[in-house]
């Protein structure tokens, strides 16, 4: 039964591949969840690579392909990048499948070289290329429920080892006012500053529970709603390529050629098909934001003082 | 990019409220297994993944990108 226990193994197998071909990762998302106690049920694993190391890690598949016995690594068939820095550098992510022996299961691969929300001056790694607690909270704040009870958790957690960016993922009440109150008041200035909804715990009269319930939820709403108008740029960029690329003669993906000539395949048509490189870059991070905060106030009828009381500046939501 | 590297964080116990406060919010089983020392966790994970089929992304479309059914139609 060696081949389905592998999820857990394989992660040691590919971070010393990594490691011994000089490319610089972090394992985050899912893994990191279940590393750190909060997640039981991933098997797929989620690495950050610069974009400065991919070529680097397209050779070491090339390597691993030719070595007995032979790795074989393939795309796979869902919205996703060529892994090379013109797309990735830009917050692309790629997908890969892995097969690191024969009789081995399918290792599912995905790689970023932006996370989102993640700032680049925060990217932390534990010698073993666990990323940090913080980044992984960044990265869950998504459209998704179930990624809501984690970064609560991974905020709880920080916050409990006193570091402060745990401030910034806290949404139990209770859990939140407490946290608030043990800060001291330079912390609290630092993460009110990226976390406006913390100044609400210092007015006085306290705001109640009710009230502080519900700018919790708007201000997740904010998170999930810029999150929507920055991914669904990918989206459709990637449908857009998808559909013109699939029309031409003979098609199939992913082909069962060595990666380096899937890879080649898919750069190529990816240029053919005008992928853009940065689905962002015609429109400011200002306008993005703008647009998610604007839904709010149509579609939801929150007010604006409601809003602006919640809503994290544009290098929070877009670094 | 260039990554810090800063050590490890050590698996201690968390005050029980810490656990309290997961089982409200991810089950009574998610809390229980995080209760468990990081070996104990990974045993048990190891001891699902062989016994019972848990593919548990068979999603086309990778969670970080958000749900799909949000994407708005061309």
């Amino acid at each position: 039964m060696r081949a389905v226990s592998a999820p857990l193994d394989f992660l040691k197998i590919f971070a010393a591949q990594l490691r011994g071909a000089g490319i610089e990762f972090a394992i985050t998302s899912g893994m990191a969840c279940v590393h750190y106690g909060l997640q039981q049920t991933t098997k797929d694993s989620d690495w950050i690579i610069p974009h400065e190391d991919l070529d680097k890690l397209r050779a070491m598949f090339v390597r691993l392909e030719g070595e007995l016995p032979p790795w074989r690594v393939s795309y796979r068939q869902i919205c996703g990048a060529p892994l090379d820095a013109e797309w990735m550098q830009h917050g692309w992510t790629s997908h890969l499948s892995i097969w690191d022996t024969a009789g081995s299961v399918e290792h599912k691969v995905d790689i970023f070289s932006k996370p989102p929300r993640v700032k680049p001056e925060e990217m932390s790694v534990d010698p073993d290329g666990w990323v940090s607690r913080h980044v992984v909270a960044q990265m869950k704040k998504t459209d998704r429920d179930k990624d809501w009870p984690i970064v609560d958790g991974l905020g709880r957690w920080l916050w409990g080892k006193r570091i402060e960016t745990g401030l910034l993922h806290i949404t139990d009440l209770a859990e939140l006012r407490a946290a608030w109150n043990q800060a001291a008041p330079p912390a609290r200035e630092r993460m009110a500053v990226r976390r406006p909804l913390l100044r609400l715990l210092a007015q006085e009269p306290p705001v109640s529970d009710a009230e502080l319930r519900l700018m919790v939820a708007l201000e997740r709403m904010v998170w999930e709603r810029v999150n929507e108008k920055r991914h669904s740029r990918f989206t459709r960029s990637w449908r857009h390529f998808y559909r013109a690329w699939r029309r031409e003669e003979n098609w199939r993906w992913p082909t069962e050629e060595p990666f380096e000539r899937q890879h080649q395949r898919l750069a190529q048509a990816a240029h053919r098909h005008a992928l853009p490189a940065n689905p962002l870059a015609e429109i400011s991070r200002e306008e993005l934001v703008g647009a998610a905060v604007q839904e709010l106030r149509s579609g939801d009828r929150f007010s604006e003082k409601d809003i602006a009381a919640v809503l994290p500046p544009v290098a929070e939501l877009l670094p | 990019m260039k990554f810090r590297v800063v050590p490890a964080e050590p698996d201690t116990p968390m005050p029980e409220e810490y656990y309290e406060v997961l089982e409200r919010t991810m089950g009574e089983e998610a809390a229980a297994w995080s209760r468990l020392p990081r070996e104990e966790r990974e045993k048990e994970l190891r001891w699902y993944h062989e016994n019972f089929f848990t593919s548990d992304d068979l999603a086309v479309w990778p969670p970080e990108l958000g749900d799909p059914s949000k994407v708005p139609e061309e």
